[in-house]
């Protein structure tokens, strides 16, 4: 199973939200990382068919999607960031209504949507109405959806957005139960739920890829860049200005100041272990501080 | 099972309950208000609602009679008659009328029969009732049928209606198929239903409403995308979400015809369903009985809905709320309301007469054809035709619309 994004683009206008975005995708899990209108949505949805390319292709096992048709959305399960439901269906009925525009036949939906609502835990529910749920129960609900058809490649747009903690954890061991040999591409800028559970890391910054790595060398790129400094609160303010500091923790009347530098930034700065979060505040900087205001 | 689905989508959403009952309500209203409002006069005053109806259908009992030319020609002269007495006769100044018993026995039994007969024998610019009668020369032999054909062909031949040559052998071969002698009786509801056609434009607006969501709902609602990735979401699925649309508008458009037709049958009964529509207008040229009449306009209602369903999941398709398909769809349908036609050809006329609102008005009487070439339609067929393909344009345009939306 091979995924192939070649040239792809995106123009609106003078704007290009996808630029040129090209890559090879075998069965894993994909982190999906950036700001805010980086592109990310956008490239999924190119990949799920719904937004025509304005250049480039998608190949599944070296054939385009127009030579694949109907095939090709065979293979596929989306969850759309903020999708909407049909609130006077229940879960049930929306999984069995999904089922059939799916293709599935009638009793493997029955199978599937019973398995599936057991899995998210709604299977209590089931015959509840719809706008009844939680927004975390409407989350597993929609991810329960995009299994129905047991695809090869999973698409998950800020799934756990919106959620609490103890539904983000949940959240996220659903994903890894349903990623064995899927292509699973996953975009957030919650850093800490890729952390945990991707294979890859796709960096996309206004349109394209910034980096594509592996996990566990993703953020070898800022190895003995990453810096903890504890200093008074007037120095911290020096620093502030001065360095790129992604993280400011208060320490009884001093400062434990992370930062991101090429060298120490000072005689007592020690050397840590970089993790995603310093990774993506390197590459995204102001814009992910803009997106935290919001 | 995805009609099933989409069908459910539809009728399960509070809003549509709350828009059918409205409508139920309000045609219920329409036409039961003529029952409410039925009113008519005998010697001691006025009969007012199912009282009313039940004598005036009395009144009809002695009148359900082939309108032969011997008993056309013998009505005449009772009339006449009555006429000939100086006491029996008032006037307004201008005409005269019968009075008192002449009146409520001679003619008010029968009144609506007399002015038809009486109008038959009028020139097509007049309107005659009873009082003319006494101007018919019955001796010199005035056959009643000879009448009404001279009469439609002088209609025919007006200047102002601009017919050709195709056209006026068109009309005067329809309406050479009329059966003679009429055959009379009461047919007050059919009346009723006729002459309220296009009071179902509020219904087929209901009906449209409701339908409005049905793609740009998804789009609203963010469940686009969804359904867009997966295997049937560009064929089959626009196939059911336009099945269960049709599906839905033809059930509430039955519901809607059965309270239409419904109420004014139950008040004033089935009577007359097998009777020509003559006896209502002796210029009518298409060969129908009223129950035919009311069932030929019922279909052309139902194609001008089912090219508004059309209509309305195109633009659904290709907007993004259901209240933008709302603003433009109200106007198409209800702005030829207010437009009037300035005669029976010419392009305006012609096009007006195929608006969605003049559409639902039968038009019997008003001649309107439209000629291609050599070939020449009535107005009833075009409507049918027209209607018909405009349906399956906007039908398929509507499901190429969904197949390309793009979820941006």
């Amino acid at each position: 199973m091979e995924l192939q994004l070649q040239d792809l683009r995106k123009q609106y206008g003078e704007k290009c939200a996808v630029n040129n975005v090209s890559v090879n995708l075998a069965p894993g899990v994909y982190g999906l990382l950036g700001a805010n209108g980086a592109g990310k949505t956008t490239l999924m949805r190119m990949i799920c068919g719904v937004l025509k390319p304005t250049s480039g292709n998608i190949r599944l096992n070296g054939k385009t999607v127009e030579q694949l048709g109907e095939q090709y959305y065979t293979h596929l399960g989306y969850m759309p960031q903020d999708f909407g439901f049909y609130p006077d269906f229940t879960a049930r009925e929306f999984m069995l209504y999904m089922a059939a525009v799916k293709g599935l036949d009638k009793r493997l939906a029955k199978k599937r949507t019973e398995n599936l609502l057991h899995m998210v835990n709604l299977s209590d529910v089931a015959d509840k109405k719809i706008k009844s749920y939680s927004g975390g129960m409407k989350q597993r609900l929609g991810i329960a959806q995009a299994e129905l058809n047991s695809p090869s490649i999973l698409i998950l747009d800020e799934p756990t957005a919106g959620l609490d903690p103890k539904e983000r954890v949940r959240f996220r061991n659903l994903i890894s139960d349903f990623a064995k040999e899927k292509i699973v591409i996953l975009s957030t800028h919650i850093v800490s739920d890729v952390s945990y559970i991707a294979d890859t890391i796709l960096m996309m910054k206004q349109g394209h890829f910034l980096l594509q790595e592996p996990m566990s060398t993703v953020t070898d790129s800022i190895r003995g860049k990453v810096w903890e400094l504890l200093v008074d609160e007037r120095t911290a303010a020096e620093y502030s200005r001065k360095f790129s500091v992604v993280n400011l923790h208060h320490e009884n009347d001093m400062v434990r100041l992370r930062m991101i530098e090429e060298t120490a930034p000072g005689e007592d700065a020690q050397m840590v272990e970089p993790g995603l979060e310093d990774l993506f505040l390197y590459y995204f900087g102001e814009e992910a501080g803009r997106q935290e205001e919001r | 099972m995805l009609v099933k689905y989409e069908f459910l989508k539809i009728v399960r959403k509070k809003s549509t309950l709350i828009v059918m009952a409205v409508s139920l309500i309000l045609t219920g209203f329409l036409f039961g208000l003529p029952i409410m409002q039925y009113q008519i006069y005998n010697q001691d005053g006025v009969i007012k609602g199912t009282k009313g109806i039940a004598y005036e259908k009395e009144q009809f009992a002695d009148l359900s009679v082939p309108l032969s030319e011997e008993y056309v020609a013998e009505t005449i002269r009772e009339v006449q008659g009555l006429f000939e007495n100086p006491d029996n006769i008032g006037t307004d100044g201008n005409e005269q009328f019968l009075v008192g018993d002449a009146y409520w026995n001679g003619i008010a039994p029968r009144e609506k029969l007399l002015n038809l007969i009486a109008d038959t024998y009028s020139s097509p610019n007049d309107r005659w009732g009873y009082n003319h009668l006494p101007d018919l020369d019955v001796k010199e032999g005035k056959p009643f049928y000879q009448a009404m054909k001279g009469k439609i062909q002088t209609l025919l031949d007006s200047p102002s209606r601009a017919l050709s040559d195709e056209q006026k052998e068109y009309w005067g071969g329809m309406a050479d198929k009329v059966d003679t002698p009429l055959q009379y009786g009461y047919y007050g509801g059919w009346e009723i239903i006729i002459s309220s056609f296009e009071l179902l434009m509020f219904a087929l607006l209901a009906i449209c409403i409701v339908t409005a969501p049905v793609f740009s709902g998804e789009y609203q609602a963010g469940t686009d995308a969804v359904i867009l990735s997966a295997k049937y979401g560009k064929t089959r699925l626009t196939t059911a979400k336009i099945a269960a649309s049709l599906l839905f508008g033809t059930a509430a458009f039955i519901l809607h015809v059965v309270v239409a037709c419904g109420l004014p049958l139950a008040a004033f009964g089935i009577d007359g369903w097998n009777l020509p529509l003559q006896i209502a207008n002796t210029t009518v040229p298409y060969p129908y009985t009223f129950l035919q009449a009311v069932l030929i306009n019922i279909g052309i209602i139902y194609l001008v809905l089912l090219a508004m369903i059309g209509l309305t999941l195109l633009l659904s398709a290709k907007m993004k709320s259901p209240y933008l398909v709302l603003i433009i769809l109200v106007p198409i349908l209800f702005i030829p309301m207010f437009l009037t036609p300035n005669g029976t050809t010419g392009i305006y006329n012609l096009l007006l007469f195929l608006m969605p609102y003049r559409s639902a008005m039968p038009e019997f009487d008003k001649y309107i054809s439209y000629q291609f070439g050599g070939l020449v339609l009535d107005v009833i067929t075009v409507r049918a035709v027209f209607y018909a393909i405009l349906t399956v344009i906007m039908l398929t345009l509507a499901r190429l619309g969904f197949k390309k939306h793009q979820v941006a």
